[in-house]
């Protein structure tokens, strides 16, 4: 097993609700995204192409970070998920110089949302509900906590909304499609056969789980 | 015209800040006295001077490594690389076991040889941890395959000259292994080569990436700092020095030879620093690699 997400850039809107429902889900705190949006544009006027990549960790079979992580905080987990172990972590940041795809974000220090007003409710449950450790590195992990639940009560992670990453299921132009990339019959297989899709930086020989599709 | 928004950078070349940037200097620093720490007792040691591995050893473990722990978000985990596997990938976990070993065993060993009993089997294994020390930072650093001047195995041999050349000036500076001085220019001229080899081999087989870092430190924003301290400091003066008491014969003015050293100790560190600020990361998004 092994679980992928695919994004049709031809369907993205660059509307960045993956990018605010992941830092909902999360109670990321300010200044941290494990989802973002890069945009550039190419050409001159009037021939100018706007380009936007929404990226998130790789969650790469051979991924540098589990390699250089000096205390085993940065694990794979048998179905592909890597994820960080916050109670391990050290905070040297070797895993956050090693990503290609820059994926990872040190926290240093606790910031309130409005600055000098002190934490909002919703910033107090989320510190309860999800605590940021400071002084540890942190990125996006497939929202496991939400397959792992969904698997327990028998749903499927792709299929069933409950067990489904929330930056695939708030895409309101259904761009993204998660499942097992390792079942050859599961939605995304298909598509990634379909339509060619493409990982970012191939040559890197990390061999990520987050594909591209163009058509 | 697009609005830029904060993640806009990354489809260009962006610079490695983690390890350089605010904080991040500590690990310059740390790097750069671990491994002059190791090339001072290495030296030393070839010279028997207790004084100058006790220099050597005090500079890797207490700086070097007092920087390393304030670098850390959680230091009082550091622990944990110890225990766990981390060492069977991770250079930076190896890098401490090498450490560990070499300021565990070079204690014993000076201990011993204070009362004049250290066998010389304990000083090869202590000198080979001091060496693996000394070159760990190269393969930390070049197994970042996302940093094309980074991803070098000469990096290695780089740092490995670095850290011996400087420990050879910091044995001078202390006078503890005056034996050093016929080997300086040897030093010198290998460094020199080295760093020649390895920035050209950079420019023309590191890609984009690679070019611009080399770029950045030869011509553009590092290039004061590498030509005025690395080279002419670091370098020109020091070699200049060296010839001249070599072709004339003439004893050079102690001054001088401080000062020659104390340029060739900021050489190193400018060099290092000029390293880890031009190191950068291929755009992640391939289509502008194209375009740009």
């Amino acid at each position: 097993m092994r679980w992928s997400l695919l994004v049709n850039l031809n369907k993205c809107v660059t509307c960045y609700s993956c990018v605010t429902k992941c830092k909902q889900e999360h109670f990321l705190p300010p200044g941290v995204s494990w989802g973002k949006i890069l945009v550039s544009e190419t050409g001159k006027h009037p021939r100018v192409i706007k380009l936007s990549y929404p990226v998130l960790c790789n969650h790469c079979q051979e991924a540098k970070c589990v390699e250089v992580c000096p205390a085993g905080a940065t694990q794979r987990r048998e179905d592909g998920i890597v994820w960080i172990d916050p109670d391990k972590c050290i905070g040297c940041r070797y895993c956050v110089v090693a990503c290609p795809y820059q994926a990872r974000t040190y926290l240093a220090k606790t910031k309130e949302y409005y600055p000098g007003q002190g934490f909002t409710e919703f910033e107090k449950i989320g510190d309860r509900l999800y605590h940021h450790q400071i002084g540890t590195v942190s990125k996006c992990n497939f929202c496991m906590e939400r397959i792992d639940a969904g698997i327990k009560r028998g749903l499927k992670p792709g299929v069933d909304r409950e067990a489904t990453p929330v930056c695939v299921i708030t895409c309101p132009a259904k761009a993204r499609y998660f499942g097992d990339l390792d079942d050859p019959s599961s939605e995304i297989s298909e598509l990634v056969r379909k339509s060619q899709a493409a990982p970012l930086h191939p040559e890197y020989a990390t061999e990520p789980a987050v594909y591209y599709a163009i058509r | 015209m697009i609005q830029v928004r904060p993640h806009e950078f990354m489809v260009k070349h962006t610079p490695q800040t983690e390890w350089i940037s605010g904080r991040g200097v500590l690990v310059w620093l740390a790097f750069a006295f671990i491994e002059l720490g190791a090339g001072t007792f290495l030296v030393a040691s070839f010279s028997g001077s207790l004084s100058g591995m006790l220099a050597g050893w005090l500079i890797c473990g207490i700086i070097g490594g007092g920087l390393h722990l304030l670098y850390l978000g959680r230091p009082l985990r550091f622990w944990r690389i110890l225990a766990s596997s981390g060492w069977k990938t991770s250079w930076l976990a190896r890098g401490l076991y090498f450490v560990v070993f070499f300021l565990v065993l070079g204690a014993v060993y000076m201990l011993l040889a204070r009362g004049g009993g250290a066998p010389v089997g304990l000083m090869v294994i202590t000198n080979v941890f001091a060496f693996l020390a000394i070159i760990y930072l190269g393969f930390v650093m070049s197994t970042v395959n996302g940093i094309a001047l980074w991803n070098t195995p000469l990096l290695a041999v780089l740092y490995a000259v670095l850290g011996i050349w400087g420990g050879a000036g910091v044995n001078l500076l202390l006078g503890t292994a005056p034996a050093v001085k016929g080997w300086v220019n040897l030093f010198l001229a290998s460094y020199a080569f080295i760093l020649g080899v390895y920035l050209v081999c950079i420019r023309y087989q590191g890609g984009t990436a690679g070019k611009v870092s080399v770029q950045q430190i030869v011509a553009t924003k590092w290039s004061p700092l590498f030509w005025i301290v690395s080279v002419a400091l670091g370098i020109v003066f020091p070699g200049a020095i060296g010839i001249i008491g070599w072709v004339t014969g003439l004893g050079i003015p102690e001054a001088i030879v401080v000062i020659s050293i104390v340029g060739e100790l900021l050489g190193d560190l400018a060099l290092r620093y000029c390293i880890l600020r031009s190191a950068l990361y291929s755009p992640v998004i391939p289509a502008q690699r194209q375009a740009s």
